[in-house]
């Protein structure tokens, strides 16, 4: 999955209009960023991309990109 | 000397999901119980380390894929055919998948239904072919509390889980006849590789309240095999058709 394609899939998650994330926003700053949306992620990274990885990775991440860099997304 | 009740004396059981958690513990209870068992899971090396923690002798290990739903029913004949009719099953293979609806595929969801509900469907129906089983018999399939009660991210589990619960029900009246009793476990979170994956997905803090959510605390996969010997043995003689509820008081609450 390609950077665009991922940050698409996680505006759908966070039900943000498509295009809305660039990768530099603070994850405490989206509102729907909360644990069923950090499951999403999980499994979004899981499906996509072959990556496994824990709540507590989540977790340490604070902005967009540095999600996008645990999911191992080209950036 | 007063007969253990549990004895499982010249019966063959099969196990599926022995190559760790509660198929493992279930195939080591029950030939400690005197049981000769056929162990079955995907990962040959993993069952070899089970077959060494089994009491007794005669045992045998058979390495099966359950998404190969298909194969299911003709497997157990030739295995019938080559150890001689079962006297009943474990069915502990499967697998939870952690996805909110939203991001869950149908894919996803295919293998999870395959693992979790068409596998142990068809291992019941290659079981009830003639000269597979012995009447008597006993079939018991580990379900899961989830089966009854519901948590965000697991509806695919859940759906999966309540099939085999509904499953276990009708099948109990069809064997009857053949005077097969069918049961289910419906456990709660026992220590092993799948709580261990769970765990990896929560907040240290939501797990603890997970625990602490539990009366009796997080159950062993030895708590769930004492469940499923009682159900094999005659000790379950009455008892057909129902889920029983190893779960350290979560639902009770």
């Amino acid at each position: 999955m390609t950077k665009a394609e991922f940050l698409r899939s996680f505006d759908t998650i966070l039900e943000l209009p498509e295009g809305t994330l660039k990768g530099s926003e603070k994850l405490e700053d989206l509102e729907n960023w909360n644990s069923m949306a950090m499951i999403d992620f999980i499994a979004l990274a899981d499906t996509n991309n072959n990556v496994k990885l824990s709540a507590r990775q989540i977790g340490s991440a604070e902005t967009v990109a540095d999600l996008l860099q645990l999911a191992k997304v080209d950036q | 000397m007063i007969a253990n009740p549990l004895d499982l004396s010249s019966r063959t059981v099969l196990v599926t999901g022995a190559s760790s958690g509660i198929g493992r513990e279930c195939a080591i209870l029950l030939s400690s119980l005197n049981a000769r068992v056929v162990i079955v899971g995907r990962d040959e090396s993993k069952l070899e380390e089970t077959s060494l923690l089994l009491a007794g002798s005669g045992h045998r290990i058979e390495p099966f894929d359950f998404l190969a739903t298909e194969k299911i029913a003709s497997w157990v004949k030739r295995i019938a055919g080559e150890v001689g009719p079962l006297h009943g099953f474990v069915h502990a293979a499967g697998h939870q998948l952690v996805t909110p609806v939203r991001t869950l595929t149908l894919s996803a969801l295919e293998e999870q239904m395959r693992l979790n509900l068409f596998s142990g469907i068809m291992l019941a129906q290659g079981f009830c072919q003639k000269g597979c089983f012995v009447r008597g018999g006993s079939i018991v399939f580990i379900s899961s509390i989830m089966a009854s009660l519901g948590k965000p991210a697991i509806s695919a589990y859940c759906a999966s889980k309540a099939g085999l619960l509904g499953f276990t029900r009708s099948l109990a009246l069809e064997l009857v006849r053949e005077k097969i009793r069918v049961n289910c476990i419906t456990p709660s979170i026992v220590e092993s590789n799948m709580s261990s994956t769970l765990k990896d997905l929560m907040l240290p803090e939501q797990w603890t309240a997970l625990e602490e959510a539990h009366p009796l605390g997080f159950g062993t996969p030895r708590d769930v095999a004492n469940a499923a010997a009682f159900l094999l043995a005659d000790t379950g003689r009455w008892i057909t058709g129902t889920a029983l509820v190893v779960d350290g008081g979560y639902s009770a609450q």
